[in-house]
């Protein structure tokens, strides 16, 4: 199932925008993926339940949205990503004041909190992903962009070097490393499509829970 | 946020690895963050990046990445310089040779044998904070072949709050911008007698640049491996803040 165009967004909040009840609750449906990205990519994302501060934040924006105080749908997208990131904050604040005593104990709780997101992949997915990766980089087209690839990534090399020294323009680095995204996606859906489908399974899964919800509170059946 | 056009996608597109190295800055962070609600597409991406990352860290911690032909492929473009190089020198030694000659003093003392030379007057090399894997040095350089000058520009500064804290945000809202030491200094290390042979002057850092330390003449190095060490100052204390390897070889 391919995501709707940002376009098709923007249309189905411009009527939830109107009062249309049945555009807000495909709204919430359309607005979900990006909230949950938000919070499971953000800053805080060692320190929160992006599950449920997804669901929070909706429920935020619906309020807002059915208050009338916003006319313009990319206000709502910048409300929502502000409210997400607000939560999250809140969220990690409250389990840091909780475990930290001391700087020296903050240090060893973040390093902490990283090491669980190292093996937030079990073993065998860590390794899966490590064979579509190499695979990756054996079927580059081009030696040069395999070498970008290893050199940005892994020696953490500027990419203003690696144009200099590679001879490419900023636009064409970008190419490659979208290029090389978009493969990976390909090659991970291919040999080991867990790591791809279920967030978006379990996404579409969610969203349709939010929505029931949403309805049953409010309108008392689904 | 801009207009939701397919232009500004891309851009935002551009931005992933970025976003997800955390280094873009507070606004255009939640103007990427708003794509991120309206666009599940730019999610996909940015859960791409983060996969790429993680999978190219694990293979490497396998090692199941040959990074020999990578090196192939810099000597492969060396070799173009060097042709480059080359066709320059023999078209410059062609106009020297048909040119006529003046007996003038001054263009007499210019053709006068130069003092040896290195062959290339710099190199600029920036050490992430990142190492690579595998225990390889982050700098190699052959005595043959060493530039006049080497600049090591570390990512060694870590920005605290104004008090010296490292909290998310600092009192107020504002982001943390104070460096954690006031003064930095690079020292180079011979290992195998433990003995430090060189160590650059203090430098204060400055927002928005990187430290730079220049070494003069590396290739006056004996061959064999060295510590760079990068130490923050503090009035009442010190501290190695960054530690990378320089090869020399012959």
């Amino acid at each position: 199932m391919s995501a709707p165009p940002v376009d098709e967004i923007e249309r189905i909040v411009t009527a939830a925008l109107t009062g249309d009840r049945q555009a807000e609750s495909r709204m919430l449906i359309a607005l979900r993926p990006g909230v949950l990205a938000v919070l499971r990519f953000g800053a805080f994302h060692r320190w929160v339940d992006a599950e449920d501060l997804t669901q929070e934040t909706l429920q935020i924006v619906v309020e807002r949205v059915r208050a009338r105080t916003i006319d313009d749908p990319r206000k709502v997208f910048a409300f929502a990503a502000a409210t997400a990131r607000n939560l999250a904050l809140n969220a990690a604040r409250k389990v840091l004041r909780q475990q930290t005593v001391v700087d020296s104990e903050l240090v060893d709780e973040l390093a902490q909190n990283m090491e669980m997101e190292q093996s937030d992949l079990s073993e065998q997915d860590d390794r899966q992903l490590a064979e579509a990766v190499a695979a990756l980089l054996e079927e580059l087209p081009t030696e040069r962009d395999r070498q970008l690839l290893m050199r940005f990534y892994l020696d953490g090399t500027d990419k203003q070097q690696l144009c200099r020294e590679l001879g490419l323009s900023p636009k064409h680095f970008d190419r490659v490393l979208m290029r090389a995204r978009s493969r990976l996606r390909t090659i991970i859906e291919r040999r080991a499509p867990h790591l791809a489908l279920l967030p978006r399974t379990l996404s579409i899964f969610l969203a349709l829970a939010t929505t029931f919800t949403f309805w049953v509170r409010h309108f008392g059946h689904w | 946020m801009k207009s939701l056009d397919r232009q500004s996608l891309e851009e935002q597109t551009r931005l992933v690895s970025r976003y997800v190295a955390g280094d873009l800055s507070r606004s255009e962070r939640a103007e990427f963050e708003a794509w991120l609600v309206a666009s599940p597409a730019l999610a996909n991406e940015v859960e791409m990046e983060r996969r790429l990352r993680r999978g190219i860290a694990s293979a490497a911690r396998r090692g199941w990445l040959n990074r020999s032909s990578t090196r192939s492929v810099m000597r492969e473009r060396r070799w173009h310089v060097a042709i480059a190089a080359s066709l320059i020198m023999v078209l410059a030694v062609g106009w020297v040779m048909v040119s006529p000659r003046a007996d003038h003093p001054q263009t007499a003392e210019s053709r006068a044998p130069a003092k040896h030379a290195p062959l290339v007057a710099s190199r600029t090399v920036q050490l992430a904070s990142f190492r690579g894997a595998g225990g390889a040095p982050d700098i190699e350089l052959s005595r043959a072949s060493a530039p006049g000058e080497l600049v090591l520009q570390p990512e060694a500064v870590v920005l605290t709050c104004e008090d010296g804290s490292m909290e998310f945000e600092c009192p107020g809202g504002g982001a943390r911008t104070t460096p954690q030491y006031p003064e930095y200094e690079a020292d180079v290390v011979d290992r195998a007698r433990a003995a430090l042979v060189w160590r650059s002057p203090r430098q204060m850092p400055v927002a928005g640049t990187q430290l730079s330390f220049a070494l003069r003449e590396p290739g006056a190095l004996q061959p064999g491996d060295y510590d760079i060490l990068v130490r923050g100052h503090a009035t009442d204390h010190e501290e190695i803040v960054a530690r990378f390897v320089l090869r020399i070889t012959q």
